[in-house]
Protein backbone atom coordinates (compact mmCIF):
# COMPACT_ATOMS: atom_id res chain seq x y z
CA UNK A 1 0.00 0.00 0.00
CA UNK A 2 1.57 2.92 -0.96
CA UNK A 3 2.05 5.81 1.53
CA UNK A 4 4.08 8.94 2.51
CA UNK A 5 6.07 10.21 5.46
CA UNK A 6 3.73 12.83 5.78
CA UNK A 7 0.07 13.05 6.37
CA UNK A 8 -2.37 15.92 6.49
CA UNK A 9 -6.40 15.04 5.94
CA UNK A 10 -7.58 16.05 2.49
CA UNK A 11 -11.10 14.97 3.20
CA UNK A 12 -13.70 16.39 5.66
CA UNK A 13 -13.18 16.03 9.19
CA UNK A 14 -14.44 16.82 12.61
CA UNK A 15 -12.81 16.10 15.62
CA UNK A 16 -15.28 14.96 18.33
CA UNK A 17 -13.36 15.06 21.37
CA UNK A 18 -11.29 18.15 22.07
CA UNK A 19 -10.74 19.37 25.57
CA UNK A 20 -10.25 23.51 25.89
CA UNK A 21 -8.82 25.31 28.35
CA UNK A 22 -6.03 24.81 31.49
CA UNK A 23 -7.40 22.03 33.90
CA UNK A 24 -6.33 22.39 37.40
CA UNK A 25 -3.72 20.23 37.70
CA UNK A 26 -3.14 20.18 33.94
CA UNK A 27 -1.95 23.12 31.52
CA UNK A 28 -3.04 22.76 28.03
CA UNK A 29 -0.55 23.66 25.77
CA UNK A 30 -3.27 25.48 23.17
CA UNK A 31 -3.69 28.43 25.07
CA UNK A 32 -6.30 30.36 23.46
CA UNK A 33 -8.30 29.09 20.43
CA UNK A 34 -6.20 30.32 17.69
CA UNK A 35 -3.38 27.87 19.09
CA UNK A 36 -5.85 24.81 18.68
CA UNK A 37 -7.16 26.06 15.13
CA UNK A 38 -3.26 26.07 14.02
CA UNK A 39 -3.20 22.39 15.23
CA UNK A 40 -6.35 21.38 13.89
CA UNK A 41 -5.03 22.75 10.14
CA UNK A 42 -1.36 21.36 11.01
CA UNK A 43 -3.48 18.08 10.74
CA UNK A 44 -6.56 18.93 8.42
CA UNK A 45 -9.28 18.76 10.73
CA UNK A 46 -11.99 21.14 9.76
CA UNK A 47 -14.23 21.58 12.99
CA UNK A 48 -13.95 20.39 16.89
CA UNK A 49 -16.53 19.46 19.41
CA UNK A 50 -15.14 21.19 22.10
CA UNK A 51 -15.78 21.38 26.26
CA UNK A 52 -14.02 23.05 29.29
CA UNK A 53 -11.68 20.37 30.75
CA UNK A 54 -12.50 22.20 34.14
CA UNK A 55 -16.00 20.86 33.68
CA UNK A 56 -14.34 17.34 33.98
CA UNK A 57 -13.62 17.62 37.89
CA UNK A 58 -14.17 20.53 39.27
CA UNK A 59 -17.13 22.53 37.57
CA UNK A 60 -19.62 22.32 34.96
CA UNK A 61 -20.49 25.45 35.69
CA UNK A 62 -17.51 27.81 35.22
CA UNK A 63 -16.04 25.69 32.35
CA UNK A 64 -19.16 25.78 30.28
CA UNK A 65 -18.81 30.24 31.29
CA UNK A 66 -15.44 29.87 30.17
CA UNK A 67 -16.23 27.60 26.85
CA UNK A 68 -17.72 30.97 25.33
CA UNK A 69 -15.10 32.89 24.44
CA UNK A 70 -13.45 29.52 22.76
CA UNK A 71 -16.52 29.13 20.80
CA UNK A 72 -16.60 32.92 19.82
CA UNK A 73 -13.12 33.31 19.38
CA UNK A 74 -12.80 29.92 17.01
CA UNK A 75 -14.13 31.24 13.72
CA UNK A 76 -16.78 29.24 13.22
CA UNK A 77 -15.00 25.62 13.76
CA UNK A 78 -15.37 25.05 17.49
CA UNK A 79 -18.46 23.57 18.35
CA UNK A 80 -19.94 23.93 21.85
CA UNK A 81 -20.46 20.26 23.99
CA UNK A 82 -21.45 21.88 27.67
CA UNK A 83 -20.53 19.92 30.91
CA UNK A 84 -22.88 18.65 33.06
CA UNK A 85 -22.09 17.92 36.46
CA UNK A 86 -24.36 17.41 39.67
CA UNK A 87 -27.45 19.20 41.40
CA UNK A 88 -30.08 21.52 39.78
CA UNK A 89 -27.41 23.88 38.89
CA UNK A 90 -25.85 22.55 36.42
CA UNK A 91 -28.90 21.32 34.42
CA UNK A 92 -30.83 24.83 35.08
CA UNK A 93 -27.63 26.18 33.27
CA UNK A 94 -27.57 23.68 30.68
CA UNK A 95 -31.63 24.59 29.93
CA UNK A 96 -30.72 28.27 29.78
CA UNK A 97 -28.09 27.14 26.99
CA UNK A 98 -30.56 25.63 25.53
CA UNK A 99 -33.26 28.13 25.68
CA UNK A 100 -30.49 30.26 23.64
CA UNK A 101 -30.14 27.55 21.68
CA UNK A 102 -27.11 27.16 21.91
CA UNK A 103 -26.73 23.47 23.27
CA UNK A 104 -26.03 20.37 19.99
CA UNK A 105 -24.47 18.32 22.64
CA UNK A 106 -23.61 17.43 26.65
CA UNK A 107 -20.86 16.00 27.59
CA UNK A 108 -21.30 14.38 31.70
CA UNK A 109 -18.32 14.81 34.14
CA UNK A 110 -16.28 12.50 35.79
CA UNK A 111 -18.24 10.78 38.21
CA UNK A 112 -15.52 8.22 39.44
CA UNK A 113 -13.33 10.95 40.76
CA UNK A 114 -16.00 11.70 43.46
CA UNK A 115 -18.46 9.14 45.06
CA UNK A 116 -21.29 9.99 42.67
CA UNK A 117 -22.24 6.91 41.21
CA UNK A 118 -23.62 7.27 37.53
CA UNK A 119 -27.06 6.21 38.67
CA UNK A 120 -30.75 6.84 37.53
CA UNK A 121 -32.12 8.33 40.69
CA UNK A 122 -28.52 10.73 40.96
CA UNK A 123 -28.76 11.68 37.14
CA UNK A 124 -32.53 10.48 36.10
CA UNK A 125 -33.30 14.22 35.82
CA UNK A 126 -30.55 15.40 33.30
CA UNK A 127 -31.14 12.08 31.18
CA UNK A 128 -34.81 12.70 31.44
CA UNK A 129 -34.16 16.12 30.09
CA UNK A 130 -31.70 15.16 27.39
CA UNK A 131 -33.83 12.25 26.02
CA UNK A 132 -36.84 14.68 25.66
CA UNK A 133 -34.64 17.19 24.08
CA UNK A 134 -32.92 15.05 21.78
CA UNK A 135 -29.57 16.25 22.76
CA UNK A 136 -26.98 13.64 22.57
CA UNK A 137 -24.73 13.07 25.60
CA UNK A 138 -20.85 12.43 25.20
CA UNK A 139 -19.84 10.04 28.18
CA UNK A 140 -16.63 8.74 29.13
CA UNK A 141 -15.92 5.35 29.87
CA UNK A 142 -12.79 5.87 31.22
CA UNK A 143 -14.25 7.98 33.94
CA UNK A 144 -17.71 6.63 34.38
CA UNK A 145 -17.98 2.77 35.87
CA UNK A 146 -19.23 0.85 33.29
CA UNK A 147 -21.42 -1.14 34.64
CA UNK A 148 -23.14 2.07 36.29
CA UNK A 149 -22.76 3.59 32.64
CA UNK A 150 -24.48 0.67 31.05
CA UNK A 151 -27.25 -0.26 33.53
CA UNK A 152 -28.32 3.39 33.66
CA UNK A 153 -28.38 4.32 30.30
CA UNK A 154 -30.39 1.30 29.37
CA UNK A 155 -32.94 3.11 31.30
CA UNK A 156 -32.88 5.87 28.37
CA UNK A 157 -33.57 3.78 25.77
CA UNK A 158 -34.16 7.00 22.99
CA UNK A 159 -31.33 8.93 24.48
CA UNK A 160 -28.64 9.32 21.72
CA UNK A 161 -25.09 8.66 23.83
CA UNK A 162 -21.32 8.82 22.57
CA UNK A 163 -18.91 6.92 24.75
CA UNK A 164 -15.47 8.25 24.39
CA UNK A 165 -12.33 7.13 26.06
CA UNK A 166 -12.76 3.36 25.66
CA UNK A 167 -9.01 1.91 25.14
CA UNK A 168 -7.19 -1.05 25.90
CA UNK A 169 -8.34 -2.24 28.72
CA UNK A 170 -12.35 -1.99 28.19
CA UNK A 171 -11.19 -4.08 24.91
CA UNK A 172 -13.17 -6.76 25.68
CA UNK A 173 -16.51 -4.74 26.79
CA UNK A 174 -16.99 -2.40 23.62
CA UNK A 175 -18.87 -4.85 21.65
CA UNK A 176 -21.38 -6.06 24.02
CA UNK A 177 -21.41 -2.52 25.40
CA UNK A 178 -23.03 -1.20 21.91
CA UNK A 179 -24.98 -3.90 21.90
CA UNK A 180 -26.32 -3.46 25.03
CA UNK A 181 -26.85 0.54 24.11
CA UNK A 182 -28.17 0.45 20.69
CA UNK A 183 -28.37 4.07 20.58
CA UNK A 184 -24.61 4.72 20.98
CA UNK A 185 -21.71 5.78 18.99
CA UNK A 186 -17.80 5.11 19.95
CA UNK A 187 -15.33 7.83 19.74
CA UNK A 188 -11.97 6.39 18.68
CA UNK A 189 -9.58 8.33 19.73
CA UNK A 190 -8.00 5.74 22.62
CA UNK A 191 -9.46 2.71 20.99
CA UNK A 192 -6.18 0.98 19.43
CA UNK A 193 -6.38 -2.98 19.84
CA UNK A 194 -5.32 -4.09 16.69
CA UNK A 195 -8.09 -4.96 14.43
CA UNK A 196 -10.71 -3.55 16.77
CA UNK A 197 -12.29 -1.04 14.43
CA UNK A 198 -12.31 -3.10 11.43
CA UNK A 199 -14.10 -5.50 13.76
CA UNK A 200 -16.53 -2.89 14.77
CA UNK A 201 -17.36 -1.77 11.84
CA UNK A 202 -18.42 -4.99 10.70
CA UNK A 203 -20.12 -5.85 14.20
CA UNK A 204 -22.38 -2.80 14.34
CA UNK A 205 -21.43 -0.58 11.51
CA UNK A 206 -19.53 2.65 10.54
CA UNK A 207 -22.77 4.68 11.41
CA UNK A 208 -21.60 4.46 15.07
CA UNK A 209 -18.09 5.33 15.25
CA UNK A 210 -16.93 8.61 15.20
CA UNK A 211 -13.26 10.24 15.02
CA UNK A 212 -12.45 12.17 17.94
CA UNK A 213 -8.39 12.69 19.43
CA UNK A 214 -8.41 13.60 22.93
CA UNK A 215 -6.69 16.25 22.00
CA UNK A 216 -4.53 17.83 24.50
CA UNK A 217 -3.67 14.87 26.17
CA UNK A 218 -3.94 12.72 22.86
CA UNK A 219 -2.28 14.40 19.46
CA UNK A 220 -4.97 14.93 16.38
CA UNK A 221 -2.91 13.16 14.35
CA UNK A 222 -2.03 9.27 15.26
CA UNK A 223 -5.79 8.06 15.68
CA UNK A 224 -6.47 10.14 12.32
CA UNK A 225 -4.25 8.76 10.16
CA UNK A 226 -4.85 5.22 11.65
CA UNK A 227 -8.72 5.31 10.61
CA UNK A 228 -6.97 6.10 6.86
CA UNK A 229 -5.14 2.76 7.03
CA UNK A 230 -8.64 0.80 8.02
CA UNK A 231 -9.63 -1.81 5.81
CA UNK A 232 -12.69 0.09 5.21
CA UNK A 233 -14.31 1.43 2.00
CA UNK A 234 -14.30 5.33 1.73
CA UNK A 235 -17.96 5.61 2.49
CA UNK A 236 -17.27 4.15 6.01
CA UNK A 237 -14.10 6.54 6.47
CA UNK A 238 -16.10 9.47 5.74
CA UNK A 239 -18.32 8.36 7.70
CA UNK A 240 -16.41 8.41 10.62
CA UNK A 241 -14.64 11.14 10.25
CA UNK A 242 -17.55 13.59 9.22
CA UNK A 243 -20.83 12.22 8.63
CA UNK A 244 -21.84 10.42 11.97
CA UNK A 245 -20.77 13.74 14.10
CA UNK A 246 -22.48 16.18 11.58
CA UNK A 247 -25.68 13.98 11.91
CA UNK A 248 -25.39 14.00 15.91
CA UNK A 249 -25.15 17.83 16.32
CA UNK A 250 -27.63 18.53 13.73
CA UNK A 251 -24.79 20.61 11.55
CA UNK A 252 -25.34 21.29 8.11
CA UNK A 253 -24.42 18.60 5.77
CA UNK A 254 -21.41 19.56 4.10
CA UNK A 255 -21.63 19.90 -0.02
CA UNK A 256 -18.86 18.98 -2.03
CA UNK A 257 -17.71 18.85 -5.22
CA UNK B 1 7.73 0.24 3.41
CA UNK B 2 7.02 4.12 3.58
CA UNK B 3 8.28 6.12 0.50
CA UNK B 4 10.92 3.73 0.00
CA UNK B 5 12.24 3.59 4.14
CA UNK B 6 11.81 0.25 5.72
CA UNK B 7 9.86 0.01 9.00
CA UNK B 8 10.95 -2.16 11.90
CA UNK B 9 8.48 -2.06 14.85
CA UNK B 10 11.05 -2.76 18.05
CA UNK B 11 8.10 -3.51 19.95
CA UNK B 12 6.22 -6.38 20.06
CA UNK B 13 4.44 -9.30 21.92
CA UNK B 14 4.15 -13.05 21.75
CA UNK B 15 1.65 -14.84 24.10
CA UNK B 16 -2.08 -14.17 25.10
CA UNK B 17 -3.50 -11.77 27.61
CA UNK B 18 -7.47 -12.25 26.73
CA UNK B 19 -8.84 -9.65 29.21
CA UNK B 20 -7.67 -7.24 27.46
CA UNK B 21 -7.92 -8.66 24.42
CA UNK B 22 -4.40 -9.01 23.80
CA UNK B 23 -4.15 -11.97 21.44
CA UNK B 24 -0.93 -13.37 19.32
CA UNK B 25 -2.96 -13.93 16.25
CA UNK B 26 0.17 -13.62 13.74
CA UNK B 27 -2.66 -12.52 10.85
CA UNK B 28 -4.47 -10.85 12.58
CA UNK B 29 -1.18 -8.90 13.25
CA UNK B 30 0.17 -9.13 9.96
CA UNK B 31 -3.04 -7.19 8.42
CA UNK B 32 -2.34 -4.06 10.63
CA UNK B 33 1.13 -4.34 9.73
CA UNK B 34 0.41 -4.36 6.07
CA UNK B 35 -2.13 -1.72 6.83
CA UNK B 36 0.51 0.34 8.46
CA UNK B 37 3.45 -0.61 5.98
CA UNK B 38 5.48 -2.44 8.52
CA UNK B 39 8.40 -4.31 7.04
CA UNK B 40 9.01 -6.42 10.90
CA UNK B 41 8.05 -6.45 14.18
CA UNK B 42 10.39 -7.66 16.82
CA UNK B 43 8.34 -9.75 19.15
CA UNK B 44 8.91 -11.28 22.55
CA UNK B 45 6.89 -13.31 25.44
CA UNK B 46 7.37 -12.02 28.69
CA UNK B 47 4.94 -14.31 30.65
CA UNK B 48 7.02 -17.18 32.15
CA UNK B 49 9.57 -16.10 34.21
CA UNK B 50 12.20 -19.06 33.59
CA UNK B 51 12.05 -18.08 30.14
CA UNK B 52 12.16 -21.64 28.62
CA UNK B 53 7.98 -21.67 27.55
CA UNK B 54 7.94 -18.26 26.35
CA UNK B 55 11.32 -18.19 24.03
CA UNK B 56 10.21 -21.37 22.44
CA UNK B 57 6.72 -20.01 21.71
CA UNK B 58 8.21 -16.81 20.72
CA UNK B 59 10.58 -19.12 18.15
CA UNK B 60 7.74 -21.07 17.12
CA UNK B 61 5.57 -17.43 16.04
CA UNK B 62 8.60 -16.24 13.92
CA UNK B 63 9.45 -19.71 12.87
CA UNK B 64 5.73 -19.22 10.76
CA UNK B 65 6.86 -15.91 9.10
CA UNK B 66 10.30 -15.63 9.46
CA UNK B 67 10.67 -12.63 6.94
CA UNK B 68 8.17 -10.28 9.02
CA UNK B 69 9.04 -11.47 12.82
CA UNK B 70 12.06 -10.59 14.98
CA UNK B 71 12.19 -12.95 18.00
CA UNK B 72 13.83 -11.43 21.06
CA UNK B 73 15.17 -13.43 24.72
CA UNK B 74 13.01 -12.87 27.72
CA UNK B 75 14.56 -14.11 31.14
CA UNK B 76 13.94 -12.81 34.78
CA UNK B 77 16.36 -12.64 37.98
CA UNK B 78 13.59 -14.22 39.64
CA UNK B 79 15.06 -17.45 38.56
CA UNK B 80 18.69 -16.46 38.27
CA UNK B 81 19.76 -19.74 37.82
CA UNK B 82 18.13 -20.14 34.38
CA UNK B 83 19.37 -16.79 33.09
CA UNK B 84 22.93 -17.81 31.52
CA UNK B 85 21.76 -21.56 30.01
CA UNK B 86 18.44 -20.10 29.18
CA UNK B 87 19.89 -16.81 27.36
CA UNK B 88 22.97 -19.26 25.39
CA UNK B 89 19.92 -21.62 24.44
CA UNK B 90 17.38 -18.81 22.98
CA UNK B 91 20.26 -17.02 20.91
CA UNK B 92 22.82 -19.63 20.19
CA UNK B 93 19.78 -22.22 19.37
CA UNK B 94 16.77 -20.66 18.81
CA UNK B 95 18.11 -17.90 17.40
CA UNK B 96 16.58 -14.96 18.85
CA UNK B 97 18.32 -12.08 18.53
CA UNK B 98 17.83 -9.46 21.31
CA UNK B 99 16.95 -9.82 24.77
CA UNK B 100 13.95 -8.30 26.53
CA UNK B 101 13.59 -7.26 30.56
CA UNK B 102 10.04 -6.56 32.20
CA UNK B 103 10.72 -5.15 35.74
CA UNK B 104 7.06 -5.06 36.74
CA UNK B 105 7.39 -9.12 37.18
CA UNK B 106 10.07 -9.14 39.45
CA UNK B 107 10.99 -7.43 42.72
CA UNK B 108 14.11 -6.02 41.25
CA UNK B 109 15.05 -2.43 40.30
CA UNK B 110 16.71 -1.73 37.02
CA UNK B 111 19.94 -0.67 39.11
CA UNK B 112 20.21 -3.62 41.20
CA UNK B 113 22.91 -6.14 40.76
CA UNK B 114 20.50 -9.26 39.82
CA UNK B 115 20.08 -8.10 37.00
CA UNK B 116 23.85 -7.84 36.34
CA UNK B 117 24.12 -11.93 34.73
CA UNK B 118 21.47 -10.35 31.82
CA UNK B 119 23.49 -7.43 30.83
CA UNK B 120 27.08 -9.04 30.80
CA UNK B 121 25.67 -11.64 29.06
CA UNK B 122 24.57 -8.74 26.29
CA UNK B 123 27.60 -7.19 26.48
CA UNK B 124 29.91 -10.04 25.94
CA UNK B 125 27.53 -11.12 23.05
CA UNK B 126 27.48 -7.41 21.81
CA UNK B 127 23.76 -7.73 21.80
CA UNK B 128 20.55 -5.43 22.83
CA UNK B 129 18.47 -5.04 25.83
CA UNK B 130 14.90 -3.65 25.70
CA UNK B 131 12.97 -2.99 29.31
CA UNK B 132 10.18 -1.62 30.15
CA UNK B 133 10.67 2.09 31.34
CA UNK B 134 8.11 3.99 33.17
CA UNK B 135 7.21 5.75 36.90
CA UNK B 136 7.53 2.91 38.42
CA UNK B 137 10.01 2.79 41.02
CA UNK B 138 11.48 -0.81 39.74
CA UNK B 139 11.57 0.43 36.03
CA UNK B 140 12.76 4.46 35.98
CA UNK B 141 15.04 4.83 33.13
CA UNK B 142 17.68 6.21 35.34
CA UNK B 143 18.04 3.12 37.03
CA UNK B 144 18.29 1.44 33.85
CA UNK B 145 20.72 4.36 32.47
CA UNK B 146 23.14 3.27 35.47
CA UNK B 147 23.04 -0.02 33.34
CA UNK B 148 24.35 1.73 30.34
CA UNK B 149 27.26 3.04 32.05
CA UNK B 150 28.17 0.17 34.02
CA UNK B 151 28.31 -2.36 30.57
CA UNK B 152 29.31 -0.01 27.74
CA UNK B 153 29.82 -3.01 25.78
CA UNK B 154 25.81 -3.81 25.45
CA UNK B 155 23.07 -1.49 24.19
CA UNK B 156 19.98 -0.29 25.87
CA UNK B 157 16.41 1.08 24.81
CA UNK B 158 14.17 2.11 26.86
CA UNK B 159 11.01 0.74 26.13
CA UNK B 160 8.27 3.26 26.01
CA UNK B 161 10.75 5.93 26.51
CA UNK B 162 9.67 6.19 30.35
CA UNK B 163 6.12 6.30 29.09
CA UNK B 164 5.14 9.78 31.16
CA UNK B 165 6.73 12.79 32.68
CA UNK B 166 9.38 13.41 34.33
CA UNK B 167 10.43 9.86 33.66
CA UNK B 168 10.32 10.76 29.86
CA UNK B 169 12.75 13.61 30.45
CA UNK B 170 14.64 11.39 32.46
CA UNK B 171 14.87 8.83 29.63
CA UNK B 172 16.09 11.50 27.33
CA UNK B 173 18.74 12.64 29.92
CA UNK B 174 19.81 9.25 29.90
CA UNK B 175 20.61 9.22 25.99
CA UNK B 176 22.59 11.66 26.24
CA UNK B 177 24.56 10.92 28.96
CA UNK B 178 25.30 6.95 27.54
CA UNK B 179 26.07 6.55 23.26
CA UNK B 180 25.06 3.37 24.03
CA UNK B 181 21.29 4.50 25.37
CA UNK B 182 18.59 4.61 22.63
CA UNK B 183 14.14 5.11 23.11
CA UNK B 184 11.59 3.45 21.87
CA UNK B 185 8.45 4.71 21.06
CA UNK B 186 5.21 3.23 22.10
CA UNK B 187 3.27 4.31 24.64
CA UNK B 188 -0.64 4.42 25.27
CA UNK B 189 0.31 8.34 26.12
CA UNK B 190 0.25 10.08 22.81
CA UNK B 191 0.27 13.79 24.32
CA UNK B 192 1.52 16.24 21.46
CA UNK B 193 5.06 17.34 20.70
CA UNK B 194 6.40 13.20 22.51
CA UNK B 195 8.04 12.61 19.57
CA UNK B 196 9.50 15.60 18.13
CA UNK B 197 10.66 16.50 21.91
CA UNK B 198 12.47 12.82 21.75
CA UNK B 199 13.99 13.56 18.50
CA UNK B 200 15.24 16.83 19.51
CA UNK B 201 16.91 15.41 23.07
CA UNK B 202 18.09 12.36 22.27
CA UNK B 203 18.90 12.48 18.14
CA UNK B 204 16.77 10.97 15.76
CA UNK B 205 19.75 8.45 15.76
CA UNK B 206 18.64 6.90 19.31
CA UNK B 207 15.11 6.74 18.56
CA UNK B 208 12.72 3.46 17.60
CA UNK B 209 9.57 2.85 16.49
CA UNK B 210 7.78 0.20 18.51
CA UNK B 211 4.10 -0.21 18.77
CA UNK B 212 3.06 -3.06 21.72
CA UNK B 213 1.72 -5.38 18.94
CA UNK B 214 -1.28 -7.07 19.92
CA UNK B 215 -1.81 -4.67 22.67
CA UNK B 216 -2.16 -1.83 20.24
CA UNK B 217 -2.32 -1.31 16.64
CA UNK B 218 1.04 -0.03 14.78
CA UNK B 219 -1.24 1.90 12.40
CA UNK B 220 -1.70 4.21 15.61
CA UNK B 221 1.50 4.06 16.92
CA UNK B 222 3.34 4.42 13.57
CA UNK B 223 0.76 7.16 13.56
CA UNK B 224 2.64 9.41 15.65
CA UNK B 225 5.58 9.43 14.20
CA UNK B 226 3.86 10.09 10.59
CA UNK B 227 2.26 13.13 12.09
CA UNK B 228 4.94 14.38 14.01
CA UNK B 229 6.69 17.48 12.83
CA UNK B 230 10.26 15.94 12.05
CA UNK B 231 12.08 15.85 8.74
CA UNK B 232 11.50 13.15 6.34
CA UNK B 233 15.70 12.26 7.43
CA UNK B 234 14.48 12.01 10.85
CA UNK B 235 11.24 9.74 10.60
CA UNK B 236 13.55 7.28 8.21
CA UNK B 237 15.64 6.86 11.00
CA UNK B 238 13.13 6.31 13.67
CA UNK B 239 10.81 4.22 11.97
CA UNK B 240 13.38 1.39 10.74
CA UNK B 241 16.78 2.91 10.03
CA UNK B 242 17.96 2.52 13.57
CA UNK B 243 16.48 -0.49 14.48
CA UNK B 244 17.66 -1.78 11.01
CA UNK B 245 21.57 -0.71 11.70
CA UNK B 246 21.07 -2.05 15.57
CA UNK B 247 19.82 -5.49 14.17
CA UNK B 248 22.69 -6.12 11.52
CA UNK B 249 19.66 -5.96 8.88
CA UNK B 250 21.70 -3.90 6.18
Amino acid sequence: MPTELNFRCEIPVIDANVGVGHRHDRPSPFADAPALLAQMDRHGVDQALVYHVQGEQVSALDGNDALHEWVAAGAGRLQPAWMASLGPESLQQLQQLHADRLVRAVRLHDTMSLPTPLTSWIYGDLLEWLQQEGIPLWISLADNDPVELADTLADFRALRTVIVGAHYVHAQLVAPLMKHLPRSCLELSRFETPGAIEDLVTQIGARRLLYGSFCPRYAMGPILWALHRQQIDAAQLQRILDGNTRELLGLETEVFS
Amino acid sequence: MIADAPVIDFHGHVGNWEPIGMLDDPLRMLHAMDRAGVDRACVFNIFHPEGRRGNDSTAAFVAQHPDRFIGFAYVSPMMPGTIEPELTRAIDELGLQAIKIYPPYTTYALDHEAWHPIFAFAEERGLTVISHTDNGELSEPRKFGAAAARFSGARFVAGHSGNVEPFRTQAIEMAQAHENFYLETCSTFRQPGVLEKLVAGAGADRVLFGSDQPLMDPRVQLGKIITADLTDSEKRLVIGGNAQRMLNLI
